[in-house]
């Protein structure tokens, strides 16, 4: 298992005079599946392109096992151990399903033997069922499929803390469940993970701890349970009351 | 076709296309080993043959470049420029602390391909942030500043005449002369290529090509995209640096001019590598020497009139000299190309030598929607 201990103090993003990330601090320190949920245009991407080193913070600090990772570049804050999917998938089109993964396995172990890498990758796609893909070109893949392979090239990285930006969207509900097998396999191994989605439902039913934010400020952090009932947050998704 | 079919087949079964790519290839080598032996071909002809190596360097770099690792950059030909003219100058004038008695012509474009490379350098990370039309119109200015001072500083540079460079080679007969550079511009085409491809086939080549796709998602899957976009610019302005200085120390041309840096040259090269196919270095490189040579054949074409046919003044033969239209019809080709062959006109050849249509045939799924991947596994788990 390895080492966690993420903390994000005070982080705040402002985007000229509009503050997406507004004095957010939370810290993970143990292999947890967290829920992040918030309304449109609470801040989760934003936060989430923060903390993988996508944007500098305006202000604040992020640590991770002790290393400073804020304004940090990607490259850095995936070999610090924390990985992130995109909600718009972002596979390398015109590479095969291969390929995307030795891009990640390659880079941060430059040193070990590519066929290791490979039967690694092999083991990996097997699991997300996409085994049969792997020398098809990645532009040719359909949606979930894409999905999957994002999934799968995370965890060529090995990192102890993943970020789920929107897994499911988009993602036939077959599938669905293979991703959310994948997700409690990786919590298994002990990593931390931080899931963003709309669909409340798969939210509530795998995270262990709920994360709410909304105009960028975190207004709740605790258990689904509690947070469900929590003023602030049925406010925020209710509306306010003029 | 059938025939080709069947032959097609036996390949298949038999010797394998690859090794016959390869045996195609050897070939191809022997012949241009050969051809200065040739007695028939005049000296014209292998001085076409050099610049036919000198622009296969340039576009199978340029390819490496733009082709491979996506900097679509017009800076490639100024990179060139100053391999040649800084090894110019410090032949004549000396560099830094070497005076130029202590500056052999060797030395020379030694000095000039570091100078490449370290302005590459600086130019790569000026790039960093720039993507696609931004980062080629960036090379584009750099391109022209750098033309426009080697044009200016005629006290230095010799202006609109050019400089010349010291001569590489000193031997007297003219024959021996030009084939000693036939060999040397083969051997140094042959070098570059085997580096090109060293770089393309390493996992250097595989993060190029990441960040060609999708420079933030190449980040974010730990490939340091700063340190191989750097790399990339160094590496790639070195090889033309010291094509540059090895070209115009009297190998191919005697001097170098500020006209060889204009856009239309650097338009060229982009047109030849693009011709050729700019994902594959050999391509690019096919493209450029066909390109050269019948730019080149071209100059005038004699039409032999059929039937006994005359010209009014009594000739039998028609001489036709397309001039600048070569280059009109040449501009037709890429257009097309681009149209019509995305991947240029020799891929399908390379393809096909590589046996990678094979491969995507027997191990490439059918393309499958989200539902039918779904059906599949629905089926799996029954």
């Amino acid at each position: 298992m390895s080492e966690i201990n993420l903390e994000l103090n005070s982080i705040v993003m402002r985007f000229g005079g509009n503050q997406a990330v507004d004095h957010v601090s939370f810290s993970v320190v143990e292999p947890q599946l967290i829920g992040m949920i918030g309304p449109n245009g609470a801040g989760k991407t934003t936060l989430t392109n923060v903390m993988s080193g996508m944007l500098k913070p305006t202000n604040g600090t992020i640590y991770l096992n002790g290393r400073r990772i804020d304004g940090h570049p990607p490259y850095d804050v995936v070999r610090a151990g924390l990985g992130r999917t995109f909600q718009i998938t972002r596979a390398l089109g015109r590479m095969t399903v291969m390929e995307n993964m030795l891009v990640p396995g390659l880079a941060i172990r430059p040193r070990a033997r590519q066929a290791d890498i490979e039967a690694r990758a092999h083991e990996i796609l097997d699991l997300l069922t996409i085994d049969h893909l792997t020398n098809e070109l990645s532009r040719a893949l359909s949606g979930g499929q894409r999905k999957l392979l994002e999934l799968g090239r995370l965890l060529m990285l090995d990192p102890a803390v993943i970020i789920l930006d929107e897994p499911f969207a988009g993602v036939h509900p077959r599938l669905q469940e293979t991703i959310y097998s994948y997700i409690h396999r990786v919590h298994e191994d002990g990593k931390a993970i931080i899931l963003i989605s709309h669909n409340m439902g798969a939210v509530f039913e795998l995270s262990q701890r709920l994360i709410v934010l909304n105009n960028g400020a975190l207004i709740a952090d605790g258990e689904p349970q509690a947070v469900k009932s929590d003023p602030a947050v049925i406010e925020a998704y209710l509306g306010e009351d003029e | 076709m059938g025939l080709l079919l069947r032959i097609e087949e036996a390949v298949d079964a038999g010797i394998g296309r690859r090794r016959l790519g390869y045996a195609l290839l050897a070939l191809i080598v022997v012949y241009f080993l050969w051809f200065p032996n040739d007695t028939t071909q005049s000296n014209y002809a292998k001085t076409v043959f050099i610049s036919g190596f000198f622009y296969a360097i340039m576009s199978s770099s340029w390819a490496l470049l733009a082709g491979i690792a996506g900097q679509f950059s017009f800076g490639h030909m100024a990179f060139m420029g100053i391999g040649a003219y800084v090894a110019g100058l410090a032949a004549r004038d000396g560099f830094a602390f070497l005076t130029p008695e202590s500056v052999s012509s060797v030395g020379a474009i030694f000095i000039g391909t570091l100078v490449a490379g370290l302005v590459g350098l600086v130019i790569g990370w000026l790039l960093l942030r720039l993507r696609s039309a931004y980062l080629a119109l960036f090379t584009i200015a750099f391109s022209e500043l750098f033309r426009i001072v080697m044009l200016t500083e005629y006290d230095y540079t010799g202006g609109s005449n050019g400089l010349s460079l010291r001569p590489l080679l000193q031997i007297a007969d003219v024959d021996t002369a030009r084939q000693v550079e036939y060999y040397l511009m083969f051997a140094l085409l042959i070098v570059c290529l085997l580096a090109l491809y060293w770089v393309a086939n390493s996992p250097v080549g595989l993060f190029l090509r990441a960040m060609r796709e999708d420079e933030d998602a190449a980040s974010a899957l730990g490939v340091n995209v700063v340190r191989y976009k750097i790399l990339v610019f160094v590496f790639t302005s070195m090889i033309v640096g010291l094509a540059g200085g090895i070209f115009y120390s009297d190998i191919g041309s005697e001097r170098i001019i500020p006209e060889q840096l204009e856009i239309l040259q650097m338009s060229l090269i982009i047109a030849y590598a693009v011709i050729g196919g700019m994902e594959s270095l050999i391509g690019a490189a096919a493209g450029a020497f066909i390109a050269r040579y019948l730019l080149e054949a071209t100059r005038e074409v004699v039409i032999t009139l059929p039937f006994g046919l005359t010209m009014a003044d009594g000739a039998d033969a028609f001489v036709w000299e397309p001039g600048a239209w070569r280059y009109a019809l040449f501009g037709l080709v890429m257009v097309l190309t681009l149209r019509f062959m995305r991947n240029g006109l020799l891929y399908p050849i390379i393809t096909w030598f590589s046996g990678r249509d094979i491969v995507m045939k027997e191990t490439v799924a059918k393309r499958e929607s989200d539902e039918d991947h779904a059906a599949r596994l629905e089926a799996g788990d029954e």
